[in-house]
């Protein structure tokens, strides 16, 4: 029977929490009482709206959330900007400063929300770093491993959109293509329309490939953002324990 | 793992390991000034020198922000910047480069940080071990002696103080090295450190490590190209030879 009211909060149960590898040293896992919901997509495929959409929700259910993505460390997101401006450096160097800006967040931020018992939504979590490495050719293999730090969340959500509506939804908004979302670093094409479509194929299909290690949940995110929200929150009802 | 000469590099990559204090850093500059006054390429490069990760870092030092893995992390990527930048590149181009720390300094710190060795490893491991690491060991109490008796102002990292082992920071740095020491004490085999007794005088190091080198690297592969000074040298393949006079081909090294 479900009732509708104040009355009516879901306190989620505890259930185990573990690293994808080695993990951070000193962690006490068990008390982690939060919840780790990971919304995955490209430039353009709907993850703000979405994220936007889950906080109403949440907060309006009685959950404290907290937001997280890449880049925003206090640590090096600064220098990060810099190097990408510049294009200064070498592939596994950009690899290890997003890995040490993703490490910060973790500690800095997701790990005493999640003790707090805070619901926390990564916009965009290891899978991208991971992808947009692989698309660049890093090892699969280090990458596991440098990413083991990482904590399994208890649901992750790639919005799929193919990239022939991503390009028109990026012109929609801001009328031009980003360089580092087109791919122009790795000389796919020197026409940016060209690259754009090339490197975003090659990421929906790194992104499959990591599906099948990582078992996220694919959302079709060609449908409006009404239904997109219906879907996820279905399952995030069932990771709070909501029948 | 394979050693720059394994993997066919015309360089060669000399390190130093030890802890602070060992006298280390005097080691390879002596070194250097050995080679560079014999005519030979030299590059010499040292932990922690990438102008922009140093940005990164000594925020996160200054503000005590840097945790064991973000630590580790941050040096990472400033090992990768100089590595890919400008060890790779030097070694390609036949150089014999020359440095001060390698990445026995993170397995040994990281792991003493409470890192996973394992981890730590697999991060580092697109480096290639060096073709020749030296490791300095002066008895515990010699280096401590070496760094303490300026009483100097130890940083906060530095002394291990993260790891809270002691509240006073010269007792926090005493046991942060000697668990240091245990570390590259346990690596030492593994990597085939040259062990030398950093307790003997300077020159006598010298004169085991100068012999060494001489015995494993064939110096003469990396003699400067002679040319007009005016002129720039341009590019080219590395020279092995034993004698300059005969062999007039440029050859690739082994």
């Amino acid at each position: 029977m479900k009732r509708v009211g104040p009355s009516h909060i879901v306190v989620p149960r505890r259930t185990p929490r573990r690293f994808y590898g080695h993990g951070i040293p000193k962690v006490e896992l068990d008390r982690l009482a939060g919840r780790l919901i990971v919304v995955e997509g490209a430039d353009g495929s709907g993850r703000s709206t979405q994220i936007a959409m889950l906080v109403e929700w949440l907060e309006g259910g009685g959950h404290a959330t907290v937001q997280v993505g890449l880049k925003r460390s206090t640590l090096v997101s600064e220098e990060l900007d810099q190097a990408q401006a510049g294009n200064i450096l070498s592939r596994t160097t950009l690899s290890l400063f997003y890995a040490t800006d993703f490490a910060d967040q973790i500690e800095n931020i997701m790990l005493p929300a999640l003790k707090a018992g805070f619901v926390v939504l990564a916009d965009r979590y290891i899978y991208t770093l991971m992808a947009r490495d692989m698309v660049r050719g890093v090892d699969e293999v280090w990458l596991k491993n440098l990413y083991g730090i990482a904590l399994e969340p208890d649901a992750v959500f790639y919005l799929n959109v193919p990239p022939e509506e991503l390009v028109q939804r990026n012109f929609a908004k801001n009328m031009s293509l980003d360089y580092w979302e087109s791919g122009m670093d790795i000389g796919l094409s020197r026409d940016m329309f060209d690259s754009f479509m090339k490197y975003q194929a090659a990421m929906e299909e790194t992104f499959r490939r990591l599906q099948a290690t990582y078992g996220f949940t694919i959302v079709d995110g060609m449908r409006s953002p009404e239904a997109i929200h219906a879907d996820l929150r279905k399952k995030i009802s069932a990771v709070l324990g909501e029948k | 793992m394979k050693t720059f000469a394994e993997l066919n590099f015309p360089g060669r990559l000399v390190a130093v390991e030890g802890l602070d204090g060992s006298g280390k850093s005097t080691q390879i500059y002596l070194l250097k000034r050995w080679l560079e006054l014999q005519g030979l390429k030299v590059y010499f490069s040292e932990w922690n020198s990438s102008e922009l990760v140093k940005s990164a870092t000594s925020k996160g030092k200054k503000r005590e922000l840097l945790t064991p893995t973000t630590f580790s992390l941050i040096h990472a990527t400033d090992f990768a910047d100089r590595y890919e930048r400008h060890l790779v590149p030097l070694l390609r181009a036949g150089y014999l480069v020359l440095c001060d720390r390698y990445i026995f300094t993170a397995f040994a710190r990281d792991v003493v940080r409470g890192c996973p060795p394992e981890w730590v490893r697999g991060v580092y491991d697109f480096a290639a071990l060096p073709d020749l690491t030296f490791f300095f060991k002066a008895d515990l109490e010699v280096s401590l002696q070496r760094i303490l008796d300026g009483r100097p102002q130890l940083k906060y990292f530095e002394a291990g103080m993260d790891l809270r082992l002691s509240s006073d920071p010269y007792e926090s740095f005493r046991i942060f090295q000697g668990r240091m020491l245990e570390q590259y004490l346990a690596m030492s085999t593994e990597f085939n450190f040259l062990v030398i007794d950093a307790n003997q005088l300077v020159e006598k190091q010298q004169e085991v490590v100068r012999e060494l080198v001489a015995a494993r690297v064939p110096l003469d592969n990396y003699r400067r190209a002679e040319r007009p000074a005016s002129r720039p040298p341009p590019a080219e393949p590395p020279r092995k030879s034993k004698d300059r006079e005969r062999d007039k081909e440029p050859e690739l090294v082994e």
